[in-house]
């Protein structure tokens, strides 16, 4: 991983971890292409090298890549943010219960949306800057918070559907050859990117992530930028929440469990370090590409098939390339040890 | 300021909230309800105490629920074989410091950060357990049911053995050289380190004994119904991490004990059967669960804040 | 004169120890008898620290031997180093702070397995009966957390006063003690060689040497390079080991005619901050120095001043404008400029390359609309590693990849690159070789003639004399007195322990 956030130099690019990435995500992706059957069970082509696929690819991972999108420089300031899947079930619980309950348009309930997810995010930002209070705990709090508030919402057993279909195609269906939502995750990557990347803003997030004390010394207003990823994690997440809503119709208060973890997963993956400073965006989606072509990649295998085992497969080898990434990370400083040792002896 | 605020301002609380049932809804001590529910969090408390040891050390296992299944599940199919109890317990426990023992590897030998170890362990448990269990139950034995003995002995049981293990958790983490241990370690692996403490160790140790520990508690839940799902422990970490959290332990290491934890698993245990009785619908279960994490770590903040003197 | 074979406790025969490419020790030789005072010298980077960590076990020896009362030692763990009758006071205290004092005491002095009990009153009875014998006068039952710097200190000396160790290692013992608790260390350092224990006393001050220690033995660049008796050398001589060349501390400079009044000071206060009343001036061009004793107040003055622990009374001014500084941002945008004490902590972010660390403080001027531009920043980079000579593999090496005098000047160019009108220097030498002292002087001087107002924060009293126009003096978060820069050095330490002079 470099330290710089400019990219510079060809040798520099491919000593990247981003690029070791990238080749295990190609591997990966031949790998399914060569192995995964090309037809279902009912004689339906659906081999895995077909645009199709890829799309239903982009489409399952959107909302999981955006959360990732939000924890990225969350993690970079050596945070956490645990609530941001419960936060998504609440703003689907809250967008529903606006249209339906309240009688709203979508679009002022769907502006409405993103203005409570980023007042849960501002919820975490004000118990953690103001108070100092650690992230893992505050967003466990909140984490159960959101998810309880849904379900308060819903009685545990609403369910909100039949949106109609101008919301639907957000979800479902595509426009200019994308699927809708996909123009939706592409601009909030863009500008998650550019703000990690490109804007001293970014760096100021480095910089508290390394050391919050010496970011403080240095100047930097360190209780707003930390305030900041917080409120846009909270926004982000509402942003899933519409998605996520119009892919499956439904607004659920269950909607987004588990999710924080696979964005977490995602995040680590793709190189960032939980302990700050270090990581980059194009990491993050790539680590989101490679949990979602190993997931979908895994549904065409046929021994895959047989055992009806595409779920949990995927799972246990994600968990397994988060503990490769992560042992992988430590290598070097391993590697150093033994040398030195060798030396010696 | 005294040293033990968190514990005893927990239990006040707890004595607050019983105190307004007793006035409010008298109901809600009638003996048989209240048996069963602190029956039903007895295998928790024992999650707890692990988990106590593991934030005292400075780290953090959000494995325990896959831990969890994967020992009720073998011990359930190791039952459901006609093995007899008192050796299902032990396997369960062997299996349980098995998988505490690969995260205490990984965090202690290989030096990874705990929370991302555990969350990889967690999935990779969670999704090995689906895919061999492809969702299916375990049906147990009758003589499993409450050890073979009647309902209500086989609760007095539980309660006893729940409270046994906090008891000897509760003194060993005061009087043991060993349990001081685990406090200097969370406080500073470093100095520790520098007073001949094996600080890996340590770490690895507490890990295994957090296994261990989830699999006791693992055969102590089955016992409980005629049947084992593979669903059972699903959300346990973050039940028994709140409790340890709202029972005053630092998240920040070194700081609290296993009392606290249980009066804290006490409150949140609480609030369900509470709402019932007050005729709240049950659905506000989990907000009044997260605000009352929040509210513990806001004092403990203001707390902090306000005692925070010459040491920057 | 004792006879040597007999009585050497500790003998170290070419010590060796590698940090992946940095070699830390190339060679050490040293002995230690006992009842005897044995100080150790040299620069930073030296070799102290790794050597002592070799000595209590913390790290083993690339190569090496070490015997103990004439007993080869092996491997050595700091459990059995410590059975050994081997014990440390840590430079930063390594204690548990959460944990009571009794703890830490009893955490150190107690052997034994996992499983047995621990006995909580005599625990007590002995954390209790060690304090007072280092004079400390608080209580057993207090949580480390709450202690003061000097306090802390005073629990590591309890710790190897229990011990009743035969070889005791004194890392800069002194550093953060007020003169009184200075006196009542001497003290436990002559009881403790008094009973035949041996001691080494790791210590920058060359005072304090004359009057504590037996032998001396200088290390420099991992080599020892001399052993002999305190009265056999002078201190000329001494430092000529330590850097391998002869230095003078260069002369005042005459000063150059002040301008306008920069900073003034009114009344200032920071309750939190233990900052009470302080006035005082600096005009452009001049140096401000600013004396006094360890926790006189001098870093919360700075601190106050820069908005890192606000002020709530008192007035400020910068060239006539009043202003109010509630934040570092709102301090940079008064043409406010700090450079602090811990520079690992605060002054540089080691993970960061330096480039991004010099710039830290001018994102907004660099870097217009937010966007980073590399152009800038680099011309920023090159300009200081070429004007304060940084030496340096590029702009994009971290920070911690540079020597301790090297990484103070990153910290200085990343405050010049605010173009301040007032620069807060904190212990702007502390822990710098004698080399990268010079030239840090050399560049404090040519700011000062560039018309920079200068608030030199310094425990090195040769130090300020040396550099400041005037200086001030503090004590209990007051100043106290406002003297001439070239005040003999007696007046200003008269003043700094309220004393009448």
């Amino acid at each position: 991983m470099s330290t710089t956030d400019h990219q510079s130099g060809w040798k520099n690019i491919l000593l990247r971890y981003e690029t070791l990435l990238l080749a295990v995500l190609v591997v990966e992706w031949l790998f399914f292409y060569h192995y995964g059957t090309t037809t279902n069970r009912r004689g339906v082509f659906v081999g895995f090298g077909t645009l199709d696929r890829q799309f239903d690819i982009l489409r399952h991972s959107c909302e999981i890549g955006l959360l990732a999108l939000a924890l990225t420089p969350v993690i970079l300031t050596a945070g956490i943010d645990l609530s941001v899947g419960s936060l998504l079930g609440l703003c689907a619980i809250l967008f529903g219960k606006l249209w339906r309950d309240g009688g709203l348009t979508i679009p002022v309930a769907a502006a409405l949306t993103l203005v409570a997810g980023a007042l849960g995010g501002g919820l975490n930002a004000g118990l953690i800057t103001v108070l100092r209070l650690p992230p893992l705990i505050v967003t466990l709090g909140t984490y159960s918070l959101f998810r309880g508030l849904a379900e308060a919402i819903t009685h545990g057993a609403v369910t909100y559907t039949d949106f109609p279909a101008s919301f639907l195609f957000l979800g479902q269906e595509r426009w200019l050859g994308l699927p809708t939502q996909a123009w939706l995750f592409l601009p909030v990557a863009a500008a998650v990117w550019l703000l990690v990347h490109g804007t001293a803003t970014g760096r100021s997030l480095r910089a508290i992530g390394f050391s919050p004390e010496g970011a403080r010394y240095a100047g930097l207003p360190v209780e707003r930028r930390v305030a900041l990823v917080y409120v846009l994690s909270g926004f982000i997440a509402a942003v899933a929440a519409l998605i996520y809503t119009a892919r499956l119709g439904q607004a659920k208060a269950d909607a987004g469990t588990g999710y924080e973890l696979f964005a977490i997963t995602a995040v680590v993956l793709g190189g960032t370090s939980i302990f700050g400073g270090r990581g980059s965006v194009t990491g993050t989606l790539l680590g989101v590409a490679a949990i979602a072509v190993l997931k979908s990649g895994l549904a065409t295998l046929p021994v895959v098939i047989r055992l009806n085992a595409a779920e949990e497969m995927s799972g246990m080898l994600t968990g397994a390339l988060l503990l490769l990434a992560l042992t992988g990370s430590i290598l070097p400083k391993i590697l150093s040890t033994l040398r030195a040792r060798r030396q010696a002896g | 300021m005294n040293r033990y605020f968190r514990e005893i301002s927990v239990t006040i609380a707890l004595g607050l909230i019983l105190l307004a049932m007793a006035v409010l809804a008298p109901g809600f001590f009638q003996p048989q309800p209240l048996l069963s529910l602190v029956t039903r969090e007895a295998p928790t408390l024992v999650v707890a105490c692990g988990m106590a040891l593991i934030i005292i050390s400075r780290q953090i296992d959000i494995s325990v629920g896959s831990q969890f299944s994967v020992c009720s599940i073998c011990a359930g199919l190791l039952a459901a074989r006609g093995w007899p109890l008192g050796l299902v317990v032990p396997a369960a426990a062997a299996i349980g410091a098995l998988l505490g023992a690969c995260n205490g590897m990984l965090v202690a030998g290989l030096r990874l950060p705990s929370i991302v170890v555990t969350l990889a362990t967690m999935v990779i448990l969670r999704q090995g357990l689906n895919l061999v269990q492809q969702g299916a139950f375990v049906n147990l034995p009758d003589s499993v049911q409450w050890f073979g003995l009647s309902q209500a002995a086989g609760q007095w049981t539980l309660v006893g053995l729940a409270l046994a293990l906090l008891l000897v958790f509760g003194l060993a983490m005061r009087r043991v050289a060993a349990g001081r241990w685990v406090y200097a370690v969370g406080t500073d692996a470093e100095a520790a380190r520098l007073a001949g403490i094996r600080a890996q160790l340590v770490t690895f140790m507490v890990f295994v004994l957090m296994g261990t520990l989830a699999g006791i508690a693992a055969t102590m839940n089955i016992v409980q119904s005629p049947q084992v799902q593979p669903a059972v422990g699903s959300g346990l970490e973050l039940k028994v991490i709140a409790a340890v959290v709202v029972g005053g332990v630092a998240i920040s290491g070194g700081r609290g004990n296993v009392w606290g934890a249980f009066a804290g698993l006490l409150l949140l245990a609480c609030v369900s059967p509470a709402l019932t009785h007050l005729h709240i619908e049950a659905y506000w279960e989990k907000t009044i669960q997260g605000a009352i994490i929040l509210l513990a770590v806001v004092a403990e903040g203001l707390r902090q804040r306000k005692s925070k003197g010459g040491r920057e | 004169m004792r006879d040597e074979t007999s009585t050497a406790l500790l003998v170290l025969q070419g010590i060796k120890k590698n940090y992946g490419a940095v070699r830390a020790l190339q060679g050490v030789d040293f002995d230690l008898r006992a009842g005897e005072v044995h100080a150790l010298l040299g620069e930073n980077g030296a070799g102290k620290s790794t050597l002592i960590n070799i000595i209590t076990g913390a790290r083993s020896p690339d190569a090496g031997t070490l015997t103990l009362a004439g007993r080869p030692l092996g491997a050595l763990s700091p459990a059995l180093a410590r059975s050994l009758g081997i014990a440390c006071v840590h430079q930063q205290p390594a204690l548990f702070a959460e944990l009571t004092v009794a703890e830490n005491i009893g955490l150190r002095l107690e052997a034994g397995g996992a499983w047995r009990r621990v006995d909580w009153r005599r625990r007590a009875a002995q954390a209790a009966e060690l304090l007072q014998r280092v004079g400390a006068e608080f209580s057993a039952d207090r949580t480390v957390r709450e202690l003061s710097m000097p306090e802390q200190q005073l629990v590591e000396i309890a710790c190897v006063l229990g011990a009743g160790s035969r070889i005791v290692i004194m890392d800069e013992p002194t550093a953060s003690l007020t003169r009184r608790e200075q006196e009542k260390l001497y003290e436990i350092v002559r009881s403790l060689r008094a009973v035949g224990t041996g001691v080494v006393y790791i210590s920058h001050r060359l005072e304090e040497i004359r009057v504590l220690a037996d032998r001396v033995t200088v290390l420099r660049d991992g080599v020892s390079v001399g052993t002999s008796a305190v009265g056999e050398v002078t201190e000329p001589e001494l430092i000529k080991l330590m850097v391998g060349r002869e230095v003078s501390l260069t002369q005042r400079a005459a000063g150059a005619t002040p301008g306008a009044v920069r900073l003034a000071v009114k009344n200032l206060s920071c309750i939190a901050g233990g900052v009470r009343d302080v006035t005082f001036e600096i005009r452009a061009g001049e140096i401000f120095g600013l004396a006094g004793l360890v926790g006189a107040g001098r870093t919360e003055l700075a601190r106050t001043l820069f908005g890192l622990t606000p002020a709530d009374a008192g007035r400020l001014q910068v060239d006539g404008r009043d202003i109010a500084i509630r934040s570092p941002g709102e301090a940079i945008a008064a043409g406010l400029a700090y450079v602090p004490e811990d520079r690992r902590r605060h002054g540089v972010i080691l993970e960061m390359p330096i480039a991004q660390n010099m710039t830290l403080a001018v994102h907004s001027r660099l870097f217009p609309g937010g966007w980073l531009r590399a152009g800038p920043e680099l011309s920023v980079a090159a300009k200081f590693i070429g004007d304060l000579s940084i030496k340096v593999a590029g702009p994009d090496a971290p920070g911690a990849s540079l020597s301790g005098g090297n990484q103070q000047k990153v910290a200085l160019a990343r405050w010049l690159a605010t173009k301040p009108r007032v620069l807060i220097l904190d212990e702007p030498t502390q822990g710098v070789d004698v080399g990268a002292k010079g030239e840090i002087h050399r560049i404090i001087r040519r700011l000062a003639a560039d018309g920079l107002a200068v608030l030199l924060i310094s425990s090195d009293l040769p130090e300020v004399l040396a550099l400041s126009d005037r200086l001030g003096v503090m004590r209990g978060g007051t100043l106290t007195a406002s003297l001439p820069g070239d005040s003999d050095p007696h007046t200003v330490m008269a003043a700094a322990l309220g004393q009448p002079s």
